[in-house]
């Protein structure tokens, strides 16, 4: 666990006069990474293992800012943030959950407080009505034409309903939706209690939910009439 | 929210998990239950169906390619952090 290796390194100045290490193995038995790495051998390191994630993160970050310049912009320091920190990282353990843990404290600390969006649409006030909505629908019996219909929307369509969900809601179905994180992992990369995360996906996917139903209605896709429910409140 | 009909298993509870049998959040035994109750529960099973499928429809819009040059850029980026982190002296702790 000794720093002078890199140290030295470090102040052997521009990146032409570091020399590889003698050895090419960077992780021990354990699967520990040596403190003998160099940068360069981090840099190669970390662009064979966390690079790859590039879509996925752009795609993620797509969704957290709702504009592609922005989320270039946010995937790239998010980046730039992992590689500057890619030292405390460790081999073995979960390098996805790690840099969207980045990706989303990056987002939280910048473009959250940028954007102050206009419509931080579906706040929790809204919800009571919402459920009781959805709960209604299960009376109806329509619940298979139903699913059929909403597999006709456009992804357009489920990309706009997203966008209507508050950040956090929005942040966890995507993390439990698209990535596949466990419950536990959401909470690791959103910092919070996994009740809390419960919680939002919980409420986030019955809004999101109420949103395509009705978007599915506009389309003609549900037959408004058997539907009478979405008229009011809408 | 019931069917009416008798079940070892009540629907309310059925439709509070719904979301954690969907996610495989809940354990083997829980799964065997949920599964039970839906396979003689038709209003239960079209719930599941139509949250199963908002799941699917989230998971299949959301595929993206980063553009073109998002990689050089990131690549590029790194190599301005690499600079910095080779001519400043910098510790591990």
């Amino acid at each position: 666990m000794t720093s002078l290796h890199q140290t030295l390194r470090a102040r052997g100045g521009d990146g032409a006069t570091i020399a590889p290490l003698p050895f090419g193995v960077m992780t021990d038995d354990s699967g520990l990474v040596t403190e003998d790495e160099s940068v360069e051998q981090r840099a190669a390191r970390f662009e064979r293992d966390a690079l790859p994630y590039l879509d996925q993160l752009y795609g993620a970050a797509l969704r957290m800012t709702r504009n592609p310049s922005d989320a270039e912009d946010l995937v790239q320091e998010t980046f730039a943030k992992a590689f500057a920190a890619f030292h405390q990282y460790r081999d073995g353990t979960n390098l996805k959950a790690w840099l969207y843990r980045i990706l989303t404290n990056t987002f939280i600390n910048t473009y959250r407080k940028k954007q102050r969006e206009p419509q931080q649409a579906m706040s929790e006030d809204v919800e009571d009505w919402q459920l009781a909505r959805a709960a209604e629908h299960t009376s109806t019996g329509l619940r298979s034409a139903e699913a059929e219909a909403l597999d006709r929307l456009p992804d357009s369509d489920i990309k706009d309903a997203l966008n209507e969900l508050s950040d956090d809601f929005r942040l966890a179905v995507y993390l439990a939706d698209v990535e596949g994180f466990a419950y536990k992992e959401i909470a690791d990369i959103m910092e919070t209690p996994i009740g809390t995360v419960m919680s939002r996906l919980h409420r986030g996917r019955k809004q999101l939910r109420t949103l395509l139903e009705d978007y599915a209605i506009d389309r003609g896709l549900i037959p408004a009439a058997a539907t009478t429910d979405h008229e009011e409140g809408a | 929210m019931s069917c009416g009909d008798p079940h070892e298993v009540d629907c309310s509870e059925v439709l509070e998990t719904v979301y954690l049998y969907l996610d495989g959040e809940i354990d083997h035994a829980e799964l065997g239950r949920i599964r039970g109750h839906l396979d003689e529960c038709s209003p239960c099973l079209r719930e599941y169906g139509i949250e199963r499928e908002v799941k699917q429809l989230v998971a299949r819009s959301c595929c993206e390619t980063a553009p073109e040059g998002l990689r050089h850029a990131v690549i590029a980026r790194i190599r301005v952090v690499r600079a910095e982190m080779t001519s400043v002296e910098f510790r591990v702790d």
